[in-house]
C-alpha cells in the first residue's frame, strides 16, 4: 500500500497529530498506565496490542477524554491539550468506535448519524439520506441510510458507528477490538475502509489482540503489558505472525515463587468431550495437588468452559464430573465447605453484591457455615470476617462498608479470603491477579501454592507468566479447544506456547482455512 | 454550546439524604395537592386545615386511621417482601380479595364451630388462597417468562371480579343485596376495650416484628436481600433464586390473604364487594415510602390511612370529590419514585473552561 500523501510509511516524515508524553493513571494501588508515549501519524495505523488489563482501554479512554491522566501530557498538533469531557476530544477530532454499538435500534441509519448533531435534525430527509449515502461511499461502505438499525448486521452496524465519526469530520478515529463481532468477510471490508481513511489523511488507532489482523493493517505496532509499552515496532520490520507473539507473550521468564513439590491424588475434575458454546472439544483431568493453568487469548472458550465448570451455564456436550459426581448431582446438592471455590474475573458483578456489606458479602458463600437451623448466626460469622479482613490486609477494615466502595484489589482480596475460608478441594481461578499490585499479585500466588496440598486448582489466565510460575501443567486454549497440553518441565514445549496462543502451529498443520 | 448540566453518581448514600429526598417529596406532592384544590375552587388551606383536622384531630379519627391503617399495613408488608427480591408484585389487591373469599367461604361453612377454632381456620384459608394467587404469576413467569407486573396486575381484576360473582351469586344473603350473611358470632374479631379499633391490630404488630425477623436473622432473609442486590451474584453462590421467587410471592399473597381476612372478620363481618376499598394499591405506595422497612411501613400505613379518612372529611365539609384522595396518592408514588433518583445521582452545572 503506497500512499502519495503521507510518503514513506515506515518512517513517517510528519510531525505527530497526537503525542502522547508520559502519560500514567493509577486506580488506587494499581498502576494502569505507566510513563506512556506514543505517537499517533496522519495516514497511518497504530495498533495497540496486549492483554486483557493492559491498559489499553485505560490509555484510550484519556484520549478519548473519559478518564484523566494522573500525570503527562497530551499533544495535539504540538500543542498541549486537556480533554476534560468526551466533548472536547470529540471537537478536538478524537473518535472512538466502541465495541458495544452506541446506537438507537428503533431509528434508521441517517437519523442515527444525525442524531445529537448540530442541524442535524433540520435536514430534511432526503439530504440527510444523500449526505450519508455520500459519505458511505467514499469509504466504501454500503449500509443504505433509510434503513432500520434494528435490522442490520453487526458488520453494517458497526460502519453506522464509523459513519457518525466522519460525519463529525473526526480526524483520529479509535477502533477497540473491531473484529471480534465480524465475520472474517465483513472484517474484510472494515479493513478496506479503513485504507481509505488512512488514504484521506486520518489516523487510526487499531486495539487488538488478533496478531494476523495487526500485521496485515498496522504500520506501527505498539505492544502494552501490565501498563507499560514494552515494544514499539514498525509492522515492515515483523517477519512473521509467530515472531509478532512471541514478542507480545514476552519471553517466557520465571518468576521466582516458592513452590515445593506436592504429591498429586485423586481426580478432582474431570472434563470429556465438552462442546457447544463456543468450546470445541475439551478433555482433561485435573487432580488434587496440582495447578494446571489454562492460558490463551481472551475469547477462546474461557468463558463458556469456566462457566461450565461452575454450574453457571449447563453443559450441552459432553460430561464433566466434579469431585467424583457428575455435574447435575453435585450443583443439584452443594455443600458450602471443601468443594468447589470460584474465583470469577468479575469481582464486582458476579462474585459479591455491589450494595451489601463486607459481612454480607462474607456471608454470601459461606452462610452454610453459619446456618444453625432456619437461623443465620451473624455475630461468629463477623468475628471470623473480622479476622479475614486483618489476615488479608483489607482494606479499609470494617465490616460496615459496602462492596462498591472498595478498589479492585481489595475487593478480590475479599473474595480469595473469603473461598479459601471454606477449605476447596477444587479451585477454578479466573485471572486472579488481574488489576493487583505486584505485592498483592505476589501474596495472591503463595496462597494459591498453599491451597493446592488441599486442593486441584485450575488457573485460568492470560498472563504467561503467572501460569509458569504457577502451574504444573499448561494448557494452551484456541478457538474453543485445547491446542496443547505441556509440562512445566518441558522447555520445548514451554517455546511453543506464544505459538499455541496465536493458533499458528495448528494452521501449519492444517491448510484448510 | 448552551450551559447545561452534568448528572454525576453519588458516591454515597447516607440515611439522612433518603429521609429528606422523601420528606420533600411528600412535601412537593402536598403542595401539588393544595394546587389542584385551588384549581377545583377549594380554599387549599382551609382545606388542608379540614385534611388534618378529619385525620388526626380527634379520638374517633384518630381510631378510624387506624382500622384504615391494619389492612394497608398487611398488603404493604407482603408487597415489601417481594420487592426486597425485585419482583413487582402489584396484586396485593387481588390477593387481597381471595384472601377474603377463603377466610369468608369457611365462616359460611362451618357457622356452628367455636371462635377459637374457626379464627385460626379462617386464617389458614385466606393465607392459601392469597398465596396461592400469588404463586400463579411466580410459576408463570418461571415457567413462562411472562412479566409478573402484567400478570400480578390483570389477575387483580379476576379476583375481584370473582368476588363479586360470589356476592351476587351463590353467597348472596336472604336480604337480597349484593352481600353474604352476616357471619356467625365465632368467626367475628372482636374490638379492644371501650375503642372501635379491633384486635387485628395485634396481628400487625406480630406480623411486622416476625418479617423483621425473617429478614435479620433467617437464611432465606439473607438469600432474599443478596438476590435482591444481584441475581448473577445469587447464582454464583448458589443461591436457588427460582425458589425463592415462589417463596416471595406465596408470602407476599398470603399477607395481603390474611388482610382480606381481617376486613371482612372485623370491619364489615361479611363479604360484601366494598370490601374492595384499594388498599392493596396503596399498600404499593406505603411500601416505596418506607424503604421496604417493616417498621417505617407500619409508620407510613398510618399516614395514607390519615389521608383516606381526611378525604373522606374533605368530602363531607367542602364537596371536594373522592378521587382527590387517589390522586393524591398517586402522586405522592411518583415524587416519592422520582426522588429516588436524587439518592443515587447529583446533578451539576457543567463547566465551561
Amino acid at each position: 500500500m503506497t500512499n502519495p500523501v503521507i510518503g514513506d510509511q515506515q518512517m513517517p516524515a510528519t510531525h505527530p497529530v497526537i503525542r502522547l508524553d508520559r502519560l500514567s493513571k493509577s486506580f488506587g494501588s494499581v498502576q494502569a498506565n505507566k510513563d506512556i508515549s506514543l505517537e499517533i501519524h496522519r495516514g497511518s495505523v497504530l495498533a495497540l496490542l496486549g492483554e486483557n488489563g493492559a491498559g489499553k482501554s485505560t490509555l484510550m479512554s484519556m484520549l478519548a477524554g473519559q478518564l484523566q491522566p494522573d500525570s503527562g501530557h497530551i499533544y495535539l498538533d504540538g500543542a498541549p491539550v486537556e480533554f476534560t469531557t468526551t466533548d472536547k476530544a470529540l471537537a478536538a477530532g478524537i473518535g472512538m468506535v466502541y465495541q458495544h454499538f452506541k446506537l438507537v435500534e428503533a431509528m434508521t441509519v441517517a437519523e442515527n448519524i444525525l442524531l445529537g448533531q448540530p442541524r442535524g435534525f433540520w435536514l430534511g430527509k432526503a439530504s440527510m439520506g444523500r449526505t450519508v449515502r455520500r459519505l458511505a461511499e467514499a469509504y466504501g461502505m454500503h449500509v443504505k441510510p433509510d434503513a432500520l438499525v434494528a435490522d442490520l448486521s453487526m458488520g453494517e452496524k458497526q460502519q453506522v458507528e464509523i459513519l457518525k465519526l466522519l460525519y463529525r469530520q473526526s480526524s483520529i478515529l479509535i477502533f477497540d477490538e473491531p473484529t471480534a463481532v465480524l465475520t472474517p468477510a465483513e472484517a474484510d471490508s472494515l479493513f478496506a475502509t479503513m485504507r481509505r481513511m488512512t488514504g484521506q489523511g486520518k489516523a487510526i488507532v487499531f486495539i487488538s489482540h488478533k496478531l494476523e489482523e495487526v500485521l496485515s493493517i498496522a504500520d506501527t505496532i505498539a505492544i502494552l503489558k501490565r501498563g507499560e509499552v514494552i515494544d514499539r515496532i514498525s509492522a515492515a520490520s515483523i517477519p512473521s505472525a509467530s515472531e509478532l507473539a512471541r514478542r507480545m507473550v514476552g519471553r517466557p521468564v520465571l518468576l521466582q515463587v516458592n513452590k515445593k513439590p506436592v504429591p498429586t491424588r485423586q481426580v478432582v475434575l474431570k472434563v470429556a468431550g465438552l462442546q457447544g458454546g463456543g468450546l470445541r472439544g475439551i478433555d482433561f483431568e485435573l487432580r488434587q495437588g496440582e495447578i494446571l493453568g489454562l492460558v490463551g487469548v481472551a475469547g477462546n472458550g474461557q468463558k463458556p468452559l469456566v462457566e461450565s465448570l461452575c454450574g453457571l451455564r449447563r453443559p450441552r456436550q459432553g460430561t464433566i464430573r466434579l469431585l467424583g459426581q457428575d455435574w447435575k448431582h453435585f450443583f443439584s446438592r452443594q455443600t458450602w465447605e471443601k468443594t468447589l471455590s470460584y474465583v470469577p474475573e468479575d469481582r464486582q458483578g458476579l462474585a459479591t453484591c455491589p450494595s451489601l456489606d463486607l459481612l454480607d458479602n462474607f456471608l454470601l458463600t459461606t452462610r452454610g457455615g453459619f446456618v444453625r437451623g432456619p437461623w443465620l448466626q451473624k455475630e461468629p460469622a463477623r468475628a471470623r470476617a473480622e479476622k479475614l479482613l486483618i489476615e488479608f490486609d483489607i482494606r479499609p477494615p470494617d465490616l460496615q462498608t459496602f462492596a462498591w466502595q472498595l478498589s479492585g484489589g481489595n475487593l478480590q482480596k475479599l473474595v480469595l479470603a473469603r473461598e479459601f475460608f471454606r477449605k476447596p478441594r477444587l479451585i477454578v481461578a479466573e485471572q486472579p491477579t488481574q488489576g493487583l499490585d505486584i505485592a498483592a499479585a505476589e501474596d495472591v500466588w503463595n496462597l494459591l501454592l498453599q491451597a493446592r496440598e488441599q486442593a486441584g486448582i485450575l488457573l485460568v489466565t492470560g498472563d504467561l507468566v503467572e501460569a509458569l510460575a504457577l502451574s504444573d501443567r499448561i494448557g494452551v486454549l484456541f478457538n474453543g479447544s485445547l491446542a496443547g497440553m505441556i509440562e512445566r518441565d518441558d522447555p520445548k514445549g514451554i517455546e511453543q506456547i506464544p505459538l499455541m496462543m496465536a493458533g499458528l502451529e495448528s494452521e501449519a498443520s492444517s491448510s484448510a482455512p | 454550546m448552551a450551559a447545561g448540566f452534568r448528572i454525576l453518581k453519588r458516591q454515597e448514600q447516607p440515611a439522612w439524604r433518603s429521609c429528606l429526598i422523601v420528606l420533600a417529596a411528600v412535601s412537593l406532592s402536598l403542595l401539588l395537592g393544595l394546587l389542584l384544590l385551588a384549581i377545583q375552587g377549594t380554599p387549599p388551606l382551609t382545606g388542608f386545615k379540614v385534611l388534618l383536622q378529619g385525620a388526626f384531630g380527634s379520638r374517633w379519627a384518630l381510631e378510624d386511621c387506624l382500622i384504615k391503617a391494619i389492612p394497608i399495613f398487611l398488603c404493604s408488608l407482603g408487597v415489601a417482601i417481594a420487592f426486597r427480591l425485585r419482583i413487582w408484585n402489584i396484586g396485593a389487591e387481588g390477593q387481597f380479595a381471595l384472601g377474603a373469599v377463603g377466610a369468608t367461604w369457611i365462616a359460611l361453612s362451618f357457622p356452628g364451630l367455636p371462635k377459637f377454632f374457626l379464627l385460626p381456620l379462617m386464617v389458614l384459608m385466606a393465607c392459601l388462597a392469597g398465596g396461592f394467587w400469588g404463586m400463579i404469576p411466580a410459576l408463570l413467569r418461571q415457567r413462562a417468562g411472562t412479566n409478573e407486573i402484567i400478570v400480578t396486575l390483570m389477575m387483580n381484576y379476576i379476583a375481584i371480579l370473582f368476588l363479586d360473582f360470589l356476592v351476587y351469586g351463590a353467597w348472596r344473603d336472604v336480604s337480597g343485596f349484593p352481600m353474604t350473611a352476616p357471619f356467625p358470632p365465632g368467626a367475628v374479631i372482636g374490638t379492644m376495650g371501650s375503642s372501635s379499633v379491633h384486635w387485628g391490630l395485634t396481628h400487625c404488630l406480630v406480623l411486622g416484628l416476625l418479617v423483621w425477623i425473617f429478614f435479620r436473622f433467617t437464611r432465606w432473609g439473607f438469600e432474599i436481600k443478596a438476590s435482591g442486590d444481584s441475581v448473577r451474584a445469587a447464582r454464583y453462590a448458589g443461591i436457588p433464586y427460582d425458589r425463592l421467587v415462589v417463596l416471595v410471592m406465596v408470602l407476599s399473597g398470603a399477607l395481603a390473604g390474611w388482610s382480606g381476612f381481617l376486613e371482612a372478620s372485623a370491619s364489615l363481618n361479611r363479604l360484601q364487594p366494598s370490601i374492595m376499598a384499594g388498599y392493596g394499591f396503596t399498600a404499593i405506595v406505603v411500601a416505596w415510602l418506607a424503604r421496604l422497612n417493616p417498621l417505617n411501613i407500619a409508620i407510613s400505613s398510618f399516614l395514607l390511612a390519615g389521608l383516606r379518612v381526611g378525604v373522606e372529611h374533605l368530602q363531607l365539609d367542602l364537596r371536594v370529590p373522592a378521587a382527590f384522595g387517589s390522586i393524591l396518592e398517586g402522586l405522592i408514588l411518583m415524587t416519592v419514585l422520582a426522588g429516588g433518583f436524587f439518592m443515587r445521582y447529583r446533578i451539576v452545572p457543567r463547566s465551561r473552561s
